[in-house]
């Protein structure tokens, strides 16, 4: 960096480091909503089944 | 589940209006750092990623000794929503800390202190989250959480002062710098409002996503019990 004049051209790896950022925490996100809905539909499917065992 | 209490809708709506805020705030607001250029701005996010990563390990050190004195469950429930956390947040700070080394350092990696000690904390609590699964009687797997919390807990302030006490290449944000620290830079008004915002709007987030664990946690333990009920009736 010695005798520069004019800041470094490092757009790209910004770009790269929010995208990380972003991504990682949308991710995370999502996976929160996948496994609660996939719990909710568990939960459904067991209530479902127990009025039948109950009736034989 | 329950319908989403009125409290965490609003704490979300707040915490992604202040996550906007703070994402115009290190792009936009905050000016361009005068050698490293754009990629210093990963730093404010970086940092603030790092934070929410060892308060969530200390959140479960809290919650991991209540658990011990109480024997309550829900003790646990808030260990592993926040150690997940933790570790998701411990992996944003490696990976931004690495893009930012590359045009800096010339090297995505390197075996720096801070790089390292960060490396193990995370793969302690990956460690955590992976030793759960092995164990079946929830009261058995409580009571490894909260002394695994306890004692892997030691991995953070080794982290945070690596970089204090051992020879290194990374730049001290608040202290003084090792002499050969690459990447230092002395931040403006705006850029010091920015960092600060961060670390505000990421403990928001925090506070979010563990809510919104917890209450998933409560689910899955929910659908546990109905198993079981129907298994033993």
């Amino acid at each position: 960096m010695l005798l520069q004049t004019a800041p470094a051209d490092t757009t790209s790896y910004m770009l790269i480091g929010f995208a990380l950022i972003f991504g990682t925490i949308g991710l995370y996100v999502l996976s929160l909503y996948v496994r609660s809905r996939n719990l909710k539909k568990d939960l459904a499917v067991l209530a479902e089944v127990e009025p039948r065992r109950e009736g034989g | 589940m329950d319908a989403t209490p009125r409290g965490l809708k609003i704490l979300t709506w707040i915490t992604v209006g202040l996550f906007a805020l703070a994402s115009y705030a290190v792009l936009v607001y905050a000016p361009r750092e005068a050698v490293m250029g754009d990629v210093q701005r990963v730093f404010y996010f970086h940092v603030a990623a790092g934070w929410v990563g060892a308060l969530a390990f200390l959140v479960a050190v809290i919650v991991g000794i209540a658990y011990l004195i109480t024997k309550q469950r829900r003790w646990d429930t808030v260990g592993l929503a926040s150690i997940e956390i933790g570790v998701v947040f411990t992996l944003i700070n490696i990976v931004t800390g690495s893009v930012w080394a590359r045009p800096i350092w010339n090297t995505w990696w390197t075996w720096d202190p801070r790089l390292v000690t960060a490396t193990v904390m995370e793969l302690v609590y990956v460690a955590y989250l992976m030793l759960r699964q092995g164990i079946d009687d929830p009261d058995r797997r409580a009571r490894f959480g909260a002394v695994y919390a306890i004692i892997g807990f030691l991995s953070v302030p080794l982290t945070f002062l690596s970089i204090r006490i051992f020879r290194t290449i990374h730049p001290v944000v608040i202290g003084s710098n090792d002499p050969g620290a690459e990447g230092t830079f002395d931040m403006t008004a705006k850029m010091f409002q920015a960092f600060m915002f961060s670390l505000v709007t990421f403990t928001f987030i925090y506070a979010t996503l563990l809510w919104h664990r917890i209450r998933l946690q409560h689910l899955a333990d929910r659908v546990e019990q109905e198993k079981v009920r129907l298994l033993a009736g």
